[in-house]
């Protein structure tokens, strides 16, 4: 056999497998939709797509297929994609603090009256940007306030230990509180209630650290962070467009997490703690309170990985303070590529993953969607978890004025390098303040 | 005298020039335009020229100079540590090694672990509440240290650089070490030298060529340092961990400042090039002498 010969057997072998992929793909994947790989959104997007694909009016061309790649750079490849023009998904994955960045590359949709009902305003509004819907929101992540149900109830009910709980309150916040119960917690209650379950502070404490703080110069952390400032009044602007950050209320939030480092209320080493140290830190039994993501509820209440806290860890909604009570709150969610192929498939779609079936079918598959009323009835026997994430989301979730931003994830770093930089003692609080708030000022103009 | 074959020479080299032109050159030209312009993710095919601000913007920044500073003392301490420590062990080991080789496998095992993947690892054993030497400190004298507060972070992170990399300097110093012909040392020995003087005065001056090219090994290892100090702490409270790779990758991704990432590490480029011209002219100077 000469080469010739071999070149173009192999040639019209690859033609013909390449003719048998397109045929393939044009016949399945009508309607593509890139997701958020590799968790239980990957899972539950799988089970809602299934779900819709097996319905019998959704016509063949219509029907979804998925695509996954790697977390690594996610939104940064996504923001390559989407400004080139990609055809390659017709509904992309999108999260609130960059929901700002894509939007020029996405088209905004109407799903419906009926979706108030399913999510309410305040999760709808995770996926908003300058008054329009750009998605539907598949998962949510706020806040709650871990804490140990036996501790607090020793603490409540022994009268030696609310003369000790007020001493320490008046030493480190200049008044003799009263312990209360954590659903009435302001937030110098959760302060006071910190130092008092701390062995520096309180050598009798059951445990070694009140609280565990995540101070980690990591984006993340800050959003965990400002709904202490939130409850003082804090904002990222004004409705001018001003920068606030400069506040008494940021301050105030600022100086207590500095307070409680220094007093060794959380642990020295709270300046590398994320996410996984705190949890750690907390499923240890040595720490006595903690504001951390929901979903880190499952596995600290969860006996075989926790048996140490599972059936003492209880939650509430973080304290409140002058201006009220409030958790961060952003979602994940898909919405339309402006560049869609087949943007009415698309829209079809997601106006049905907008509907109490479909997010019955996402959340009984693992997803972490913020329902409300009848949709999340529906769901309440197997997912209790998700009871108190849609009403805590509509109680006291916000999102700062600017936070939906193309620039969003760049102020969250500013800030988290800043404010880092005043609790490591690299730097004043206004120095600090005064970093973020030019770096603030150049990226939200 | 033998005709050198250029011809010949050009062509075998070609394969290798145009696949280092290809792979190197073109990323580089790349570097070259987006450090002149106004990029973003958004605008990565059709960046907009806009001169040198980039390159002003990041000379003028006191982050960029902190973390030229901390990658500068971070290289030259762990360079100085480990190759101290390699030179040490490898003359000290010496003996030993050379009845149980076996004995190198081991001491090289901490080489073989990716540095993320030490990172890693430290991010466990320093950790108050899983890591094994915050609890023995803890249980044996109450003490809970901060390992990786703003104050003792450099420490630590120096210490797990040492650790690691120390095997590979003592790998070179041990290799350099074992070259050095017996006989050498039988007639230093024959003339009464011994001990510390047939070390000093014989084997260290046999051994510094091998000292030169492990401390600048290590010193540029130690500079471009990323992966182990990321994984462990990031860019450190207030950055205060800030390495000029971090500072880079942090323009670059975290702030999406393309233009100025690329510009800074044209800069860095163009030092080190400029660094390895001057010792590469020095040993040519020296070699002709």
């Amino acid at each position: 056999m000469t080469c010739k010969t071999l070149w173009g057997k192999y040639l019209l072998g690859a033609a013909m497998s390449g003719a048998l992929t397109l045929t393939g793909l044009t016949a399945s994947a009508e309607v593509t939709v890139l997701g958020w790989p590799g968790g239980p959104e990957e899972t539950a997007l799988r089970a809602a797509a299934e779900a819709y694909n097996a319905k019998s009016d959704v016509a063949d061309d219509n029907k979804v297929d998925l695509l996954f790649f790697s977390r690594d750079g996610f939104f940064d490849k996504l923001a390559a994609d989407l400004a080139a023009g990609t055809d390659a998904f017709d509904v992309n994955l999108i999260a609130t603090y960059s929901i700002g960045r894509y939007a020029p590359f996405m088209e905004p949709i109407d799903l419906g009256a009926d979706a108030t009902d399913v999510f309410g305003e305040a999760v709808l509004s995770t996926m908003q940007f300058e008054g329009q819907q750009y998605g539907v929101p598949t998962d949510l992540s706020l806040h709650f306030m871990y804490y140990r149900d036996d501790l607090i109830a020793e603490l409540l009910s022994d009268d030696a230990a609310k003369a000790r709980y007020a001493e320490i309150a008046q030493e480190y916040l200049g008044t003799a509180l009263e312990p209360k119960a954590p659903d009435d917690w302001t937030w110098e209650d959760w302060a006071a209630t910190a130092l008092y379950f701390t062995e520096a502070v309180n050598p009798d404490s059951p445990t070694r650290y009140g609280t565990v703080l995540q101070m980690k110069n990591l984006l993340f952390n800050m959003m965990i962070f400002q709904s202490l400032p939130r409850a003082y009044g804090a904002d990222w602007m004004d409705a001018d467009g001003n920068i606030t950050v400069d506040s008494d209320a940021y301050r105030t939030g600022l100086e207590m997490y500095r307070m409680l480092l220094d007093a060794g209320a959380t642990p020295r080493d709270s300046l590398s703690y994320e996410y996984a140290e705190a949890n750690a830190a907390f499923g240890s039994g040595r720490v006595a309170t903690m504001v951390q993501w929901n979903a880190a509820a499952g596995d600290l209440m969860n006996a075989e990985t926790n048996p140490v806290v599972a059936d003492v860890t209880k939650t509430v909604a973080p304290p409140s303070g002058p201006e009220g009570r409030f958790t961060h709150v952003h979602g994940l969610g898909l919405g339309i590529n402006k560049a869609a192929p087949n943007k009415a498939g698309a829209e079809a779609f997601l106006q049905w993953l907008a509907t109490p079936e479909a997010m019955q079918a996402y959340a009984t598959a693992g997803g972490a969607p913020g329902l409300s009323g009848a949709a999340l009835d529906a769901v309440a026997d197997a997912r209790p978890d998700l009871v108190p994430l849609g009403s805590y989301a509509s109680q006291y979730g916000y999102v700062m004025n600017g936070a939906t931003s193309g620039s969003a994830l760049t102020v969250y770093e500013l800030q988290a390098k800043a404010f880092t930089g005043y609790w490591g003692d690299v730097q004043s609080l206004d120095e600090a303040l005064s970093e973020a708030e030019t770096g603030m000022a150049d990226l939200l103009k | 005298m033998i005709e050198t074959p250029t011809r010949e020479n050009r062509i075998l080299a070609a394969p290798v020039v145009i696949f280092l032109l290809a792979m190197l050159g073109f990323p580089a030209v790349l570097d070259l335009i987006y450090s002149v312009s106004t990029v973003s993710f958004e605008n990565l095919r059709a960046p907009e020229l806009s001169g040198f601000g980039n390159y002003r913007a990041v000379l003028a920044d006191d982050e960029f100079w902190s973390a030229v500073s901390f990658s500068t003392r971070f290289g030259l301490l762990t360079a100085a540590l480990e190759t101290a420590l390699g030179l040490f062990l490898a003359v000290f080991l010496a003996p030993l090694i050379q009845k149980r080789f076996w004995l190198m496998a081991v001491l090289m095992m901490p080489m073989i672990i990716a540095p993320s993947l030490m990172g890693l690892m430290y991010r466990l054993v320093l950790h108050e509440f899983v890591g094994p030497l915050p609890y023995y400190l803890y249980e044996w004298f109450r003490l809970s240290p901060s390992f990786l507060s703003p104050k003792s972070a450099f420490t630590t992170l120096v210490v797990i650089e040492t650790l690691q990399w120390t095997p590979f300097t003592l790998l070179l110093f041990y290799t350099a070490y074992t070259a050095i012909p017996g006989d050498i040392r039988e007639a230093a020995q024959v003339d009464g030298t011994r001990g510390w003087r047939l070390f000093t005065h014989i084997e260290l001056p046999m051994l510094l060529p091998t000292l030169v090219v492990a401390f600048g090994i290590r010193f540029i290892d130690g500079f471009r340092v990323f992966d182990n100090i990321y994984v462990l702490i990031g860019s450190g409270a207030g950055g205060s961990s800030t390495s000029l790779s971090i500072y880079i990758y942090t323009a670059f991704f975290k702030a999406a400042d393309i233009g100025k990432a690329l510009a800074a590490s044209v800069l860095l480029f163009a030092v080190a090039f400029g660094a390895l011209w001057l010792v590469g002219r020095l040993l040519k100077r020296r070699a002709k002498t």
